[in-house]
């Protein structure tokens, strides 16, 4: 039996290997004569399209399969998301009052609408789409591999965007901030509605208004120098984040220089959305830590540098969201998502704190009154 | 290369342990000598002389005996060297230091006669001729303290203060390192003590416990707001500023000291500069953040204050 199967092998394989060599040699002939049209107007075939398409979703399926969500019903998540959204996604994957541009129509595959379309994935799924972006089509990876906790805010906000009518949508995306009314010179001269609406303040809120989430710094009386190097280190991909980068690269050094200098001198906005309250021994921890220091530990009391009497480099953190502390102090201590000057610092002190000292320091300088310039 | 040899002894302690160490080389050679000779005749000799050496007597005298008897004495005569002075006989007038190690440099506060104590880092000064206590003890892991020309190494345990004496009979420099592995920047764990006339060293003391003064020259002044604003206070103190932490070296009179990053390079206005900017590349693994925000002209009025910090 196994002498046959042998020599019937023997007797198959010389032309099984030619067949394959001669197939091979076809498909190369055939590419390189360069008459297979990879027009995105032409389409696939049916049946390409039908592999490609289940090999996509198998393979999402497949990658996201461990992935465990964070608390997705966080409005913080979910009105970040939002806002990130209507400016890097809405474009060619439309939202409640914004169809989908007829040039992102014309892609291949076409962008899916995600007002339907992000109903069939599940939120890990959808994560690891968003963050890693899908190969031949036009879904580009998310700008830095290392702020999953971005990723997270847009998954948060798609998990929302099926169920959002219009107002529902510009609630989240906008806040409370009323665009301005149209008048056929502005939209002549700057462009319609969705650019009017500033980059900045969709996520920071202006004058009067403090950030829409609390993953998001109050930067209103920052010094300039901060700003301006902060500004610049997104921009030069030395801070990295899928949000930031994309709108600070697109800023002239000469408007990076005057939205500093514009946000460096507002007042402190009231506070936008309560944070769950911390312990009165939470609190004292921090108060610890942020005032003495801890010896022990090697850490360094916070308000010798960011109390308002450092460095004009060094960014003010009483009254920032805590929310927004621990994450960024997470980033120093467990990414090298931070590569500046000042994240240099930071970061060998950020990598001696523990989970506790983090999220305890982090409701202390919230608790701080802000500092008006 | 002679700063760091227990082979030029400096102290009464550290001459008992040379003596110690020379009547041990001087016995070897002798046994050496002795064992050689017998292999040589035992190879060579004639059959009388190595039937000789093949008696009981020899066997048991030389080989069990000898050993026995040479051993147990140098065992005693060592034990009897190196017994542990009584510490009730320390005279009255003994300096107490205290140092502590810790990853990786030497915490040193100087106790004066009211109990106050003196923080200084990387570098003990004592006077000749006074008996000197030094308490040991570690803040992270265990360290040794040696400063060879002067005594015996001693481990630094955490959890656990232990005492060594010592007592400097000339002026001089005398080098001293870490001497158990105690982390990645382990090598680079050393420092210097100075010993100075007992005159000089009252001198040297008065100044050291006050605070620092006041920068006496523009750019120290612009300096020292620098050296507050950047955060450095938040590490190192400097007595009669704000600056207060008690992470890193205290350095108060930073500028008396001969080397920098415990014995890493040579104080120097350029090397100050190198440390904070890139302590990782001259001492990789020390603790200190590297402070890549300051402009030339900034780091020119840093190190002017850091100068006057004498």
């Amino acid at each position: 039996m196994p002498v046959s199967w042998v020599r019937r092998l023997r007797r198959w394989l010389p032309a099984a290997l030619v067949l394959a060599a001669a197939g091979f040699a076809g498909a190369l002939f055939v590419a390189g004569s360069g008459v297979v049209s990879v027009a995105a107007s032409r389409g696939h075939f049916p049946f390409v399209e039908g592999l490609l398409e289940w090999a996509m979703r198998r393979s999402v399926q497949h990658h996201a399969e461990d992935l465990a969500p964070p608390d997705l019903d966080s409005p913080d998540r979910r009105s970040l998301g939002a806002a990130h959204f209507h400016g890097g996604c809405a474009f060619c994957h439309g939202a409640p009052t914004i169809p989908i541009s007829p040039v992102a129509q014309h892609m291949l595959p076409p962008p899916p609408d995600l007002r339907r379309a992000a109903a069939e994935w599940k939120p890990q799924e959808l994560f690891w789409i968003v963050k890693h972006g899908l190969k031949y089509t036009g879904m580009p990876a998310w700008t830095s591999q290392q702020r999953d906790d971005e990723v997270w805010t847009v998954v948060a906000f798609l998990r929302q965007l099926p169920a959002l009518d219009a107002r529902g949508y510009r609630d989240l995306a906008f806040g409370p901030m009323v665009p301005p009314p149209p008048d056929g010179r502005r939209v002549a001269t700057e462009g319609a509605l969705s650019d009017a609406v500033a980059s900045c303040a969709r996520c920071h809120g202006t004058g009067d208004r403090g950030p829409v989430s609390n993953l998001v710094p109050v930067i209103h009386g920052q010094t300039e120098a901060f700003l301006t190097a902060a500004l610049q280190a997104y921009a030069e991909g030395r801070r990295e984040s899928g949000i930031m980068q994309p709108v600070a690269r697109a800023l002239s050094s000469q408007e990076l220089l005057q939205v500093a200098a514009y946000y460096a001198r507002l007042p402190r906005p009231p506070r936008q959305s309560a944070e769950p309250p911390a312990t009165e021994a939470a609190l004292e921890r921090g108060r610890v830590l942020a005032a003495d220091g801890s010896t022990s530990d090697h850490i360094p009391a916070c308000l010798t540098c960011h109390g308002g009497r450092g460095l004009a480099l060094y960014p003010i953190l009483l009254g920032q969201p805590a929310t927004y502390l621990a994450g960024q102090l997470r980033l120093l201590r467990d990414t090298t998502a931070r590569r500046t000057e000042t994240a240099a610092i930071m970061a060998p002190i950020a990598r001696r704190l523990s989970d506790r000292q983090i999220e305890d320091v982090a409701a202390y300088l919230a608790s701080l009154a802000g500092r008006s310039p | 290369m002679n700063d760091h040899s227990v082979l030029a002894p400096q102290s009464p302690d550290a001459a008992r342990i040379a003596e110690l160490a020379w009547t041990l080389f001087g016995m070897a050679g002798v046994v050496i000598v002795i064992v050689l000779l017998a292999l040589a005749l035992a190879l060579r000799g004639s059959s009388a002389t190595r039937a000789r050496l093949a008696t009981r007597a020899m066997i048991v005298g030389a080989g069990i005996a000898f050993p026995g008897v040479v051993l147990t004495l140098l065992l005693a005569y060592g034990t009897w060297l190196m017994r542990v002075g009584d510490a009730e006989a320390l005279p009255p007038d003994t300096l107490r230091i205290e140092v502590t190690g810790e990853q990786w440099w030497w915490r040193v506060a100087y106790v004066d006669a009211q109990g106050q104590r003196i923080a200084s880092a990387n570098e003990l000064r004592i006077p000749v001729g006074r008996t000197i206590e030094l308490s040991l003890a570690s803040a992270d892991v265990i360290h040794s303290f040696w400063v060879p020309r002067l005594a015996g190494k001693l481990d630094m345990i955490p959890g656990r203060t232990t005492r060594l004496h010592l007592r400097a009979d000339h002026a001089g420099i005398f080098r001293g390192q870490c001497a158990e592995y105690c982390g990645g920047a382990h090598a680079l764990m050393a420092f210097e003590v100075i010993a100075l006339a007992p005159d000089e060293f009252e001198t040297w003391l008065r100044r050291e416990a006050a605070a620092a003064a006041e920068p006496a020259s523009e750019a120290g002044r612009q300096g020292r707001d620098l050296f507050l604003a950047a955060g450095c206070g938040g590490c190192h103190a400097i007595r009669g500023t704000e600056a207060s932490g008690t992470i890193g070296p205290d350095l108060t009179r930073l500028a008396s000291r001969r080397w920098l990053g415990a014995n890493t390079v040579r104080l120097t206005a350029d090397n100050l500069a190198a440390f904070i900017v890139s302590s990782q590349h001259l001492k990789p693994g020390n603790r200190m953040p590297e402070f890549r925000v300051f402009s030339a002209e900034e780091f020119s009025v840093l190190t002017a204050y850091l100068a006057e910090l004498y």
